[in-house]
């Protein structure tokens, strides 16, 4: 309903006054059935007729309270959402949370007239369905506006929610340039800092595989030998320090640099360097590592935000 | 939202052929052979196509089903329309409409189309039975509803319990619909079918023997609702018929006589009672002696008799009102010749029996004590098994036999009384009647059915003479039911002391308890007649009277129907409310405990913490501050810190086991 705000906040929950009913189509077809009922009873004055004419639209009536139950109370949150690079689908987490002693089912979750997601909750249970959105710019992006619907127990009437507008967005990096080789500055008074030598790729030994590590650098023999896998370490060049440079994209439209400055940071961090981001007004020192990685991409994104 | 387009999934279907299994099994009665064959199969077809991917029936093919349907239909009925042919046409199409149903939507339809069947089921009989079976059949159809409406397979006492919970929290709802719903004007004879099977019943002649038949019948009559007290039972003379003529071994109603001239004058307190009559395929109604107003749509018949327009084929209802004392006007020469009239068979000693009677007395009451007087002072007997009387009954039963039931004395003494001079005709109908404590009304058997006499005398009229009551006042007095006990214990009737006689009327317990659920179950088959069957314009009326609602309109028992639906479904919407929070164990454990106190004079305040309100407990029972103690930090400790699942039951335990009885022991 475009005329009402929708509902926003970090969490939501459904009042009564944020929940809307109406008869579905089946019932329209059961009010019809119940007028043919009630026609024949008056004709052959059958009380059993009656009897059962306004059992069954008692039943429907009541079936009313459990429909809207069904959405009352209801509490909306996000979850987390992994960020994406542009053009990537984001995964929203919607999480709904059941307070009540009663099990909550079909829960449908629309994002305009479609619907996205279908849950079942138990007495006290919370759950979760992915709310996905196509990402188009970098930065940050809204989680879509959705409606919580439902006709559970009888389909004959359909409750749905006003519209809900969680505060929660998802990061998108910036779309990553075809690959390019890293054109960067290698800084001689960073490497000292860092405490790394310059000689070569020489083989200097191993030591036990840590998470992140280039998989070319594993030394697969040893770990055919079941000796467990191990990382090759090398000295010098084979862990080159890189500054990944706005200032070496001259002359590219903004957006552009910055999906090439992905697409580096991408690489880098795949080849094991160790690099930095330069960024005209902020500098991130040169590290490497997950953290590290999204530090710059996050850099990126937001980027004159 | 629904999604009315998917397509179920395989077991929801089967909820659909379990309902319509369920739905149409009653109809098999109704239906010709080959329709329930046809049925059976064509769902058999869609299931076999669903689990075993059997072939399945393109357009053309159910089109020309959906046509070869209607042409058999048309040629067992000879018409499409009306109830049989409809309710079969309904089945065939609900069928056919199930073996091209695909999505949900669809099925949906199917659920929609078998309530319809139950409803049609109606048609045929309201019986209790048929009120039982509906319960059953909307309560699957329910569940078959809410199954469509489930994303996939939950067990089915899911289904079930959601559906038993919304047909139970409907019945309110129905209930005020259904009272206040304003039924239109109908008439006493357009009351639907019910079962046609009582035919049995008192007939328009009579010979001695036949009553008799009656006498093992047990069956209702009718029943009769008293306004206010029950008149005792020497004084339920129910009024059938009127015997006129014999031919010294049968006696018949004969010809109509022509109504009498002039109101009876009439005494004493009107008794008013309503009575539903069985079907009995006669056209008389019965009433309490002696009628003082004639029922809607029937009218007066000579002999103080009602009958109705037709034969009363199904069950009637109507209300009466009767005076017992009337005194009736001048007899006309007609009426008198019929009723003194006697065949030339009738034998010398009956005569001479009479007249001596006569010549001793001048008053035709007098005459009439000397031969009760008769029945009682010689060896008369009576008994439900009399020997066989030959061609001369009156004679061979006054003179030698002695021994036979109401037919025998009503028969003779109205001989008698012809001989001797004296005006007189026998009345049939009932006598009695079994007292339905738990439902307020009466039952009236077909073993009540009695016949007696009545006399007329100069100055009183037509007068009740019963000559049963001289020989047996235990018929009379106690009804029917006593007399069969009695005999069937082999002590005789009409001479037994006040003591003896409660002795022997004493029921013992199984037997007690056998009546009890006996009058139970024909209270319940009369009250559901009552407010299903017989819930029309009238009733309807009355029973808003009775709430206090006089002269109610249309628009304002609609206005009633609709306050009443809306406050409930507030009311049910408020309960609901209430049990939406989750029930922590730990808070149920505890609140059990404040309770167990609670109930010992120690109420803890809303605000009052778990450690304060311990200490006030133990200052009561000193003894229990063990179990006090523990119980308040284990509460603690589930509530606010992390207690494990086995404190909880630790927990649970002492709650249960604590009592504050112990004080004493103490």
């Amino acid at each position: 309903m475009p005329w009402v705000n929708p509902l926003s906040g970090k969490t939501v929950s459904l009042t009564n006054r944020t929940i809307y009913m109406l008869p579905t189509r089946h019932g329209f077809m059961f009010s019809l059935l119940l007028f043919v009922l009630l026609l024949a009873a008056i004709n052959y004055e059958n009380g059993l007729i009656y009897a059962l004419t306004f059992w069954l639209a008692s039943m429907a009536m009541i079936s009313m309270l459990h429909t809207h139950r069904n959405l009352l109370n209801l509490k909306i949150s996000a979850g987390p959402c992994a960020p994406v690079f542009a053009g990537e689908t984001a995964r929203f987490t919607l999480v709904l949370k059941n307070e009540l002693a009663i099990p909550r089912q079909g829960l449908s979750v629309l994002v305009g007239k479609n619907e996205v997601g279908r849950i079942d909750l138990e007495a006290g249970e919370q759950g979760s369905v992915t709310l996905p959105a196509s990402t188009l710019r970098r930065g940050y992006t809204d989680i879509p506006p959705i409606e919580l619907s439902t006709n559970y127990p009888i389909g004959l009437l359909y409750t749905w929610s006003r519209k809900i507008k969680l505060n929660h967005q998802c990061l998108v990096y910036p779309k990553p340039a075809p690959s390019r080789p890293i054109i960067g500055g290698i800084d001689n008074e960073q490497k000292r800092e860092l405490g790394t030598r310059a000689e070569g790729d020489d083989f200097v030994g191993v030591r036990e595989y840590q998470f992140g590590d280039s998989p070319r650098h594993v030394d697969w023999k040893a770990a055919a030998r079941g000796q467990g896998i191990q990382t090759k370490r090398f000295g010098g060049d084979a862990r080159s320090i890189v500054w990944l440079d706005w200032d070496a994209l001259e002359g590219i439209d903004t957006e552009t640099r910055l999906s090439q400055l992905c697409r580096w940071v991408i690489d880098a961090e795949a080849e094991g360097m160790i690099y930095g981001l330069r960024l005209p007004g902020q500098q991130i020192k040169p590290a490497s590592g997950e953290a590290h990685r999204h530090r710059c991409l996050e850099a990126l994104a937001l980027f004159g935000n | 939202m629904a999604r009315p387009q998917h397509h179920p999934d395989a077991s929801a279907l089967n909820w659909i052929i379990a309902s319509a299994v369920v739905v149409l099994a009653p109809l098999t009665l109704e239906f010709p052979l080959w329709l329930s064959f046809a049925v059976a199969g064509l769902f058999a077809w869609r299931y076999a196509g669903l689990h075993h991917g059997w072939y399945q029936p393109g357009r053309i093919v159910r089109y020309a089903l959906t046509f070869f349907l209607a042409g058999a239909v048309f040629k067992e009925y000879g018409t499409l329309l009306g109830r049989d042919a409809g309710m079969a046409m309904l089945a065939g199409l609900i069928a056919l409409k199930f073996i091209e149903s695909r999505t949900i939507r669809d099925y949906l339809l199917v659920a929609f189309l078998l309530y319809l069947v139950i409803a049609g089921d109606f048609f045929y009989s309201q019986s209790l039975a048929h009120g039982g079976y509906m319960i059953i059949a909307v309560l699957v159809c329910t569940a078959t509803l809410i199954r469509l409406n489930q994303d996939h397979a939950r067990l089915p006492i899911v289904s079930f319990r959601l559906a038993g919970t919304l047909l139970l929290k409907a019945l309110p709802l129905m209930l005020v619909m259904y009272l206040l719903f304003p039924r239109l004007q109908g008439g006493l004879w357009g009351l639907p079918s019910d079962a046609y099977a009582g035919r049995t019943g008192l007939s328009d002649s009579m010979n001695p023997g036949s009553i008799n038949q009656l006498s093992q019948n047990t069956e209702p009559a009718f029943r009769v609702e008293f306004d206010g007290d029950v008149p005792a039972n020497k004084d339920l003379y129910w009024r059938a018929l009127v015997m006129w003529d014999t031919d010294g071994r049968e006696w018949r109603a004969g010809k109509m006589m022509p109504l009498e001239t002039g109101e009876p004058k009439k005494f004493g307190e009107p008794v008013s009672y309503t009575i539903t009559l069985e079907p009995s395929n006669k056209p008389w109604l019965v009433a309490l002696d002696r009628p003082s107003t004639i029922p809607k749509l029937a009218f007066p018949r000579s002999g103080y008799l009602i009958q109705g327009r037709s034969l009363v084929k199904k069950r009637v209802r109507y209300d009466m009102q009767s005076q017992a004392q009337q005194r009736t006007d001048k007899i006309g020469d007609v009426t008198r010749q019929r009723s003194l009239a006697l065949p030339d068979n009738t034998s010398d000693r009956v005569r001479r029996l009479a007249a001596s009677w006569r010549s001793q007395y001048v008053n035709d009451r007098d005459v009439a004590q000397a031969a009760l007087r008769y029945f009682n002072q010689n060896e008369f007997v009576y008994t439900l098994e009399p020997p066989l009387l030959g061609q001369n009954p009156v004679d061979e039963f006054l003179f030698e036999t002695r021994r036979g039931f109401c037919e025998h004395y009503a028969t003779s003494f109205a001989t008698l009384m012809r001989a001797a001079g004296i005006p007189s005709r026998i009345v049939v109908g009932y006598q009695g009647g079994e007292y339905n404590e738990g439902g307020e009304y009466m039952i009236v058997r077909q073993s009540d059915a009695h016949s007696w006499n009545e006399l007329w005398l100069p100055n009183e009229g037509w007068v009740r003479v019963d000559p049963t009551g001289a020989i047996a006042p235990e018929r009379i007095e106690l009804g029917s039911d006593a007399v069969r006990r009695l005999s069937s214990q082999g002590l005789p009737l009409g001479s037994l002391s006040p003591e003896l006689l409660e002795q022997a009327m004493k029921l013992g317990a199984m037997a007690r308890a056998w009546r009890n659920s006996r009058m139970l179950w024909d209270n319940i088959n009369l009250q559901w007649y009552r407010w299903i069957s017989d819930y029309t314009f009238e009733r309807q009326e009355k029973f808003l009277n009775n709430l206090g609602v006089y002269a109610p309109t249309w628009l304002g028992m609609l206005a009633g129907l609709l306050g009443g639906v809306a406050l409930l479904t507030f009311a049910f919407a408020w309960a609901m409310r209430l049990r939406r929070r989750t029930r922590d164990p730990v808070v149920v454990a505890y609140n059990q405990f404040s309770r167990k106190l609670a109930r010992a004079g120690i109420v803890r305040g809303s605000s009052e913490g778990a450690k304060a309100f311990s200490e006030r407990v133990v200052l009561s029972f000193p003894g229990q501050i063990a179990a006090i103690d523990s119980i308040t930090n284990m509460y603690n400790e589930l509530r606010y810190g992390d207690g494990s699942e086995e404190l909880l039951v630790k927990m649970q335990k002492l709650v249960r086991d604590f009592s504050v009885g112990k004080k004493e022991a103490v």
